[in-house]
């Protein structure tokens, strides 16, 4: 599928600010699932952008602002081609996921970090929940995925950035950062690798099955997880929608967490609170329509 | 009776002096005891170096110490030379202990130390590279367990790709280094990050010229002044492509309340450069620019003594006013360039230290010219458990901090202090490394206030810190600070922890002409 992107960040300040400086993280990867054809930055004030791959492999685009300005706009353009990937065929042995090179290779998603520090209740919960798929480690991971969207429900600002994975699994509520960060969590904690993954979902709501009706949508941007599964490669699962990821999501980037994969962090002199507006719109394109 | 017996024996001393034939009063008590002494080979026989300078101190009456000890005070309170102690209540500033009696260390030993400290901070500097900027070579040949750097807390992920002239990770390096009970000279630990201390290298030269000017004179010391000029040489060798000529070089300093606010100051002085804070810099266009009375003016390489969290707002800590905001994307850029780089602490992390002699050899191809101290890891269940059986023989030392703070040594511990150490590293095993507790060399030294008449001389532990900068090639200053634990048996010379100093003298080799 080929989707034209939207990614609008305004910031209104009651006062002048200056001295604003940005890092974005809004430009889609290519990998085996995704190619980007195109990428635009635009701001106004307008600025001169210096673009870098981070340690993660994820486009960063950092910009400031230098002059008073009481608006920041951050308009990124881009359009990608997504393809389907075959179902998770692979049907590792537990003991595979202990094999020194696949720990070796797998050693910054194994540990906690700072959204992903489990305590021993959350790892009860995980065990418990994989027990019955025995040691099939896909069987295990599907179990965990889909206790996510059976046992907590999706409530739009019912957390904000920075609340503890295990209050989540104690609440049985979150957004989708949540949900993310809590498979991440369970995953890690029965020693299988997993990371956090920022992108873009081309549907109505962030919660929602099915592809949607409309040709445009106007979303937030969207996080899920990705499961690295020995022999197979990452596996990515949405567990705020109950599906493993398809067509329809665009990815942003990876990291440990959401710290390592912000959207958009900055700071600024002056201006006291600001008000900001986030806004995605993602387009179906047709071949046609993107030359 | 007993005066007149005293004064007739000073009478007789200051006779035998004048002809030449006093063997010893300021040394006749001196115990060397089991220790390596820099200046003893044995009781009364002094080494060779030492010797021209023993003559000139027993020549000095006591009185002529106390002047000298005076003079010292005031060149010291004059030139405003204090440090602070952190976590001290009474007034934190405290005039600087500098011993009158200088540590002489020979041209041949120090040729060793120089070569051996030129090797590991060229290995470092191929490790930083490696890690931030190469294809991280030692973690896919199992050099160094990749999950321990990467559990490193100075293992610095934003510092990826950041561009680092010529590879000059460690512009400034402080490498700690001991000499154990055999006189062996072993690397205690490294300082890569921001390291300090050279300004008393060159203020302790400047006042012990003064108050021993003769002794000074009779030997050939190699000299130290030249620092400020090393270091602006090889902060210039960072300047990037496009900067102006020649390029505007500052020192960024957190502000008056670090304790190394002396040094910044110092050392902006001695280089005739800017001495500014993150408030007097500021970013355009990934560009920075200093605040003058006329206006902004085009920064090109940043001596920085502002730790890496507190650089940069908009990548580290948020809340920190002590950086500059947009700063790493400028040097990302390639528009101003740091000394030190980014993310350095990972490769002074004190278990990493345990693999330098490794990177050395796998770096460089070459065997360590110095040898490190014998550290245990605390990870590896076997070295824990046999640490843990002897905790009260051992050294232990936090991974991450530096100044010999949170470091429990264990003979001179409590049993509490013990059993909280112990469960720490039973915590968390990676935070913690053990040494060997290192029988440190020790050094005559005056113990007791000279100008209240008094003026023993007792052996107290020393440690060197020499500074090695890295421009266009490798050089280490002639000697380095020499700390002293002032405290009797103490082998703790941190002057946040209550250390002394000594001028350090490295003698020029003899095929120079020197008296040796």
């Amino acid at each position: 599928m080929r989707f034209a992107i939207d990614y609008t960040s305004e910031f209104k300040y009651p006062e002048a600010v200056w001295d604003s400086q940005n890092l974005l993280r809004a430009c889609p990867t290519t990998d085996a699932r995704q190619t980007l054809l195109h990428y635009e930055l635009k701001t106004v004030p307008a600025a001169r952008v210096h673009s870098y791959m981070d340690y993660w492999g994820t486009r960063v685009d950092a910009f400031g602002a230098r002059p008073p300005h009481d608006r920041l706009l951050i308009h990124a353009r881009s359009s990608v081609e997504t393809r389907p990937t075959g179902p998770m065929a692979a049907a590792p042995a537990w003991k595979r996921l202990s094999e020194p090179a696949f720990v070796q290779a797998h050693l910054e998603y194994l540990a906690p970090s700072r959204h992903t520090a489990w305590n021993e209740a959350l790892r009860a919960e995980a065990e418990r929940r994989a027990a019955p798929a025995g040691a099939d480690i896909v069987g295990v991971v599907l179990s965990l995925h889909r206790m996510m969207g059976s046992s907590l429900a999706y409530v739009p600002g019912s957390t904000t950035v920075g609340v503890d994975v295990n209050d989540v699994l104690r609440g049985r509520k979150g957004v989708c950062q949540d949900f993310a960060h809590l498979l991440i969590a369970m995953c890690r904690s029965l020693g299988i690798p997993a990371r956090y993954v920022s992108g873009y979902l081309f549907s109505e709501s962030a919660q929602s099955e099915g592809e949607p009706e409309v040709e445009c949508v106007k979303v937030k941007t969207h996080a899920w997880t990705e499961v690295a599964i020995p022999g197979a490669g990452w596996w990515g699962l949405d567990p705020t929608n109950r599906q493993e990821i398809g067509p329809r999501h665009v990815k942003i980037g990876h990291g440990r967490d959401y710290d390592d994969v912000l959207p958009l962090r900055g700071v600024y002199l002056g201006g006291g609170d600001h008000k900001l507006d986030v806004c995605v719109s993602i387009r179906r394109a047709t071949a046609a329509q993107q030359q | 009776m007993q005066g007149a017996l005293a004064l007739r024996g000073t009478v007789l001393a200051r006779e035998l002096l004048m002809q030449g034939r006093m063997t010893s009063d300021l040394f006749t008590d001196y115990q060397v005891e089991d220790f390596f002494d820099e200046v003893f080979a044995a009781p009364g026989e002094i080494r060779a170096h030492y010797r021209p300078l023993a003559e000139r101190l027993r020549a000095l009456r006591p009185e002529e110490l106390q002047r000298r000890a005076r003079l010292r005070d005031t060149i010291l309170r004059n030139l405003g030379i204090t440090f602070a102690v952190y976590g001290e209540a009474q007034g934190i500033e405290r005039t600087w202990p500098l011993d009158l009696i200088p540590r002489i260390i020979p041209a041949d030993e120090w040729r060793h130390v120089e070569r051996g400290l030129v090797q590991r901070v060229r290995a470092l500097n191929c490790f930083l590279e490696d890690l931030y900027l190469g294809e991280r070579a030692a973690l896919r040949d199992g050099v160094i367990p990749a999950w321990l750097v990467q559990s490193s807390a100075g293992f610095c992920r934003e510092a990826y790709g950041i561009p680092v002239p010529r590879g000059a990770h460690c512009v400034v390096a402080g490498i700690d280094v001991v000499r154990d009970a055999r006189g062996t000279y072993r690397v205690l630990e490294d300082n890569l990050r921001t390291p300090s201390g050279v300004s008393y290298v060159l203020e302790n030269r400047a006042t012990l010229t003064r108050v021993l000017p003769h002794v000074f004179a009779q030997h050939r010391v190699r000299p130290v002044n030249h620092y400020g000029a090393s270091l602006l040489s090889a902060l210039r060798n960072l300047a990037p492509a496009n900067a102006s000529d020649p390029p505007r070089i500052v020192v960024l300093t957190p502000g008056i309340y670090n304790s190394a606010y002396f040094e910044h100051a110092f050392l902006a002085r001695q280089m005739g450069i800017e001495l500014v804070e993150g408030r007097d810099l500021v970013v355009d266009d990934h560009v920075v620019f200093m605040r003058t009375t006329r206006g902004l003016s085009r920064v090109d390489v940043i001596y920085r003594r502002v730790d890496d969290e507190f650089l940069d707002p908009a990548v580290f800590r948020s809340d920190s006013i002590l950086g500059v905001p947009g700063l790493l994307a400028a040097v990302r850029a390639g528009n101003v360039s740091l000394a030190n780089a980014i993310g350095n602490g990972v490769a002074d992390d004190k278990a990493v230290y345990a693999y330098v002699p490794a990177l050395i050899r796998f770096y460089l191809g070459e065997e360590p010219i110095l040898p490190n101290v014998e550290t245990y890891l605390l990870w590896e269940p076997a070295q824990r458990a046999a640490v843990l059986s002897r905790l009260h023989e051992l050294v232990v030392k936090p991974v991450d901090a530096s100044g010999g703070y949170g470091i429990v040594i264990g003979p001179k511990a409590t049993e509490e202090e013990l059993a909280a150490v112990r469960k720490s590293i039973e915590a968390k095993p990676r935070n913690y490394i053990a040494q060997e507790v290192v029988a440190l060399s020790r050094h005559p030294t005056f113990v007791d206030d000279l100008q209240r008449g008094g003026g023993r001389i007792e052996g107290r532990h020393i440690d060197l810190r020499p500074f090695v900068l890295t421009g266009e090639k490798i050089e280490v200053i002639p000697g380095g600070l020499t700390r002293v634990a002032l405290r009797k048996g103490s082998l703790v010379v941190n002057s946040s922890q209550g250390g002394g100093s000594k001028d350090t003298w490295v003698l020029a080799a003899d095929e120079d002409g020197g008296s040796g």
